[in-house]
C-alpha cells in the first residue's frame, strides 16, 4: 500500500522537477511575480507614450 | 536559478545574433529591401523593424562582449541574462522571421489560392503567428534539435508566454457586455461554462491528465486558440498538450465551417438564428465569419449576429480562467497525496499571473487604455466632430445621388431615410434631438451604420463614388485606441516568442504519448455543444438578439 502511494508521489515530484527544468526560475511564484511586474511596467510605458504624454 | 547552473555558456553566439540583427536593420534603413517589404505588405513596419533590430542587436553585442570578458558564474545576472542571452536572441530572430516574412508569405499564398480553393486557407486554418510559431518550434526540435547554445534561452518561453497572457487582458472590456442583448449573454454563458464542465467531466471519465483536460476545456468552451494559450499556464499544461488542443479545435472548426451552412439551409434557419448558432457552436473567430458568409453573403445580419455571439464568448475568458485555476488546484494533490484545503487552493497555490490578467482586464474595463466600451481596442465614435465626418466632395456625391428618386428604387424606407440622414448630418449619427441621451443616440447611430453596411453588402448601389463615400462614412466612426493597439503588438511578440519556445519542447514521442484521446473528447464535447445550441437557438431565437 505504501509502495503504491509512494509511486505517484514520486511521479508528481518528477513532474514538478520536469516543470522547473523547463524554466529559468526556481519557483513558479517568482516566475509569476516577475512576469506581472515586467508586464505592468511595459503597460505603464505604453500608456505614458501613447496616452499621457502625447 | 533552478537548474542548468553549470551549463556551459556559449560565448560568441550573442555577438553573432547581434551583428545579424544590426546588419538587417541597416539593410532595411538603406532601402535595399523596399521592394520585398512592399511585396510582403510589411513596409509600414519598416521603422519598427529598424528600431527593434538596432536595440536588440546592440543589447546582444553588449551581452556577448560581457560574456567574453568574464566567465558566467551562478549569480542572478549570469543566470538570468548571460546564460539565456544566446537562446533569447535566437528565439527573437525566429519570431522576427515568422512575423515579418513567414506569416505574410503564407497570407499571400493563401490569397493567391483563394480563387481555386474558394476560401483563404490561412484564415480557415488560423495560420497566424501563434500556429506558425508552434509549427516552427516543433519542426526545429524534431529535425536539428534545440541548438546547445539556445537551451537556456528556450527555458524563458513559458515566462514570456505568461507576460503575453497578462497583456491579453487589456484587449477586452466588460462594458462590451452591456451593449449585448440579455439572450445572447445568458445563452453564450450557459454554453461556455457548460462546455468547460462537460470536457472536465469527460476528461475524468477517460482518465486523461488534468492539465490536458483543463486546457482542452478552455479551448472547446471559449474561443479556441487564444483561450487555449491563456489557460495553458493556469493548468500547467505541457507544450504538446497545448499544441494538441489547438490542433483539435482548428480541425473541429474546419469541419463545422463546412457543415453548419449546409445544415442551416436544410433546416431553413433565418439569418439571425444561423448567426447565433455559428457564433455559439464554431470555435475560431475566422471560421465563424466564414460560415456566416457561406450561409448568407448578402444579408449582413447573419455575420453581425455571429460576431456578437463570438465576442460575448470571448468575454467569458476571465471567468473561465478563474474557474480553471480553482478546479486545477482542487483536483491536484500536494506532494504527499493530500487534497488541498480551500486556503491553499485560493491563496497559497493560486497562479499569481492570473491576478495580473484579471487586473489588466479590470483596468481595460474602467477605461484606462481606451474608452470602456472598446473591444480589442476598437470602438465606435458617433460624436459630432470633424474626424467622423464625410469630406465635402463625398457629401456632394451623396447629395446628388439621393436627389434622384430613380437611384433609390429597390431600397426600403429605412435605407432611404438612413442615406438622407447621412447627408443631412454629414456623418453617421443618432438623431440630433437625442444627442444628450447617449444610450439612445448610440443605438440609433449603430442601427444606421448597420443599415448602410447592409446596403453595401446587398449591392443596392452601383455608383462607385457613392459606395466609396458610404464606406468612408462607416470607416470614420470606427476608431482604435492607440494604447490598446501598441499593447496588442507587445502581446503578439510575447506570444510569438513564447510559442516558438514551447514548440521546441514538443517532441514526436510526446505527441505519440498523448494518443488520440484529446481528439475524441474534443469531438464528443463539440458535437454535443453544436446539437444543443442548435436546439436552443431554434427554440429561443426568433429574430431579435
Amino acid at each position: 500500500m505504501e509502495e503504491e502511494k509512494a509511486q505517484p508521489t514520486s511521479a508528481r515530484g518528477e513532474a514538478s522537477m520536469e516543470e522547473r527544468a523547463l524554466s529559468v526560475f526556481a519557483s513558479e511564484r517568482s516566475e509569476d511575480i516577475t512576469a506581472m511586474v515586467l508586464t505592468f511596467v511595459s503597460a505603464f510605458l505604453v500608456l505614458l507614450f501613447t496616452k499621457w504624454w502625447v | 536559478m533552478a537548474n542548468g547552473a553549470n551549463d556551459a555558456a556559449p560565448r560568441g553566439w550573442s555577438i553573432l545574433f547581434g551583428i545579424i540583427m544590426i546588419a538587417y536593420g541597416f539593410l532595411i534603413r538603406s532601402g535595399t529591401l523596399d521592394a520585398l517589404l512592399r511585396y510582403l505588405h510589411t513596409h509600414k513596419d519598416a521603422d519598427l523593424q529598424v528600431t527593434l533590430c538596432f536595440i536588440l542587436g546592440g543589447i546582444g553585442i553588449a551581452v556577448g562582449i560581457i560574456s567574453l570578458l568574464r566567465t558566467p558564474g551562478d549569480g542572478i545576472f549570469d543566470n538570468f541574462v548571460l546564460k539565456p542571452a544566446p537562446g533569447v536572441l535566437f528565439l527573437l530572430l525566429l519570431a522576427m522571421v515568422i512575423r515579418w516574412y513567414f506569416e505574410p508569405i503564407v497570407h499571400i499564398w493563401s490569397k493567391a489560392a483563394a480563387p481555386t480553393l474558394g476560401f483563404q486557407f490561412h484564415k480557415i486554418f488560423n495560420l497566424n503567428y501563434v500556429v506558425l510559431g508552434i509549427i516552427v518550434g516543433i519542426v526545429l526540435t524534431n529535425t536539428i534539435g534545440i541548438p546547445r547554445f539556445a537551451a537556456q534561452g528556450v527555458k524563458t518561453a513559458r515566462f514570456v508566454l505568461k507576460m503575453g497572457v497578462i497583456t491579453l487582458g487589456a484587449r477586452y472590456s466588460i462594458a462590451e457586455l452591456a451593449n449585448l442583448g440579455q439572450v445572447s449573454i445568458w445563452m453564450i454563458g450557459f454554453f461556455v461554462v457548460g462546455t468547460v464542465l462537460l470536457v472536465l467531466w469527460l476528461g475524468r471519465l477517460f482518465q486523461t491528465p488534468h492539465s490536458m483536460t483543463g486546457v482542452l476545456s478552455s479551448g472547446m468552451g471559449v474561443c479556441g486558440v487564444s483561450a487555449t494559450v491563456a489557460c495553458a499556464p493556469v493548468v500547467k499544461a505541457k507544450s504538446h498538450e497545448m499544441a494538441y488542443t489547438i490542433g483539435t479545435i482548428l480541425l473541429w472548426g474546419v469541419g463545422c465551417m463546412f457543415l453548419f451552412p449546409t445544415v442551416g439551409k436544410i433546416i431553413g434557419m433565418n439569418p439571425t438564428q444561423f448567426g447565433a448558432w455559428a457564433g455559439t457552436g464554431i470555435l475560431n473567430s475566422a471560421q465563424v465569419a466564414a460560415a456566416a458568409l457561406a450561409f448568407n453573403a448578402v444579408d449582413i445580419k447573419t455575420l453581425k449576429v455571429a460576431e456578437i455571439f463570438n465576442i460575448t464568448r470571448v468575454l467569458f475568458l476571465p471567468i473561465i480562467v478563474l474557474i480553471l485555476a480553482y478546479w486545477y488546484n482542487k483536483v491536484s494533490e500536494d506532494g504527499v497525496g493530500r487534497k488541498l484545503s480551500m486556503k491553499e487552493v485560493f491563496i497559497d497555490k493560486f497562479p499569481l499571473f492570473v491576478l495580473g490578467f484579471i487586473l489588466m482586464f479590470v483596468l481595460s474595463s474602467s477605461g484606462v487604455f481606451g474608452p470602456p466600451e472598446h473591444y480589442k481596442g476598437k470602438y465606435l465614435d458617433f460624436s459630432y466632430n470633424q474626424r467622423t465626418e464625410l469630406t465635402p466632395e463625398e457629401l456632394d456625391v451623396v447629395g446628388k445621388f439621393i436627389a434622384n428618386p430613380e437611384n433609390l428604387k429597390g431600397m426600403t424606407d429605412t435605407e432611404q431615410a438612413t442615406l438622407m440622414d447621412l447627408h443631412k448630418q454629414r456623418q453617421i449619427a443618432g438623431n440630433y434631438s437625442d444627442r444628450n441621451n447617449e444610450k439612445v443616440f448610440r443605438t440609433e447611430a449603430k442601427e444606421r451604420m448597420v443599415t448602410l453596411q447592409g446596403i453595401l453588402a446587398a449591392k443596392k448601389i452601383k455608383d462607385k463614388e457613392v459606395k466609396s463615400a458610404i464606406k468612408h462614412g462607416i470607416k470614420q466612426v470606427h476608431k482604435k485606441s492607440k494604447t490598446v493597439v501598441v499593447l496588442t503588438d507587445l502581446m503578439i511578440w510575447f506570444f510569438a516568442y513564447g510559442l516558438i519556445g514551447l514548440g521546441m519542447q514538443i517532441t514526436r514521442q510526446a505527441i505519440m504519448q498523448a494518443g488520440g484521446m484529446p481528439l475524441i473528447i474534443g469531438a464528443i464535447s463539440g458535437t454535443m455543444k453544436a446539437v444543443l445550441s442548435l436546439i436552443v437557438v431554434l427554440l429561443l431565437i426568433k429574430d431579435l438578439v
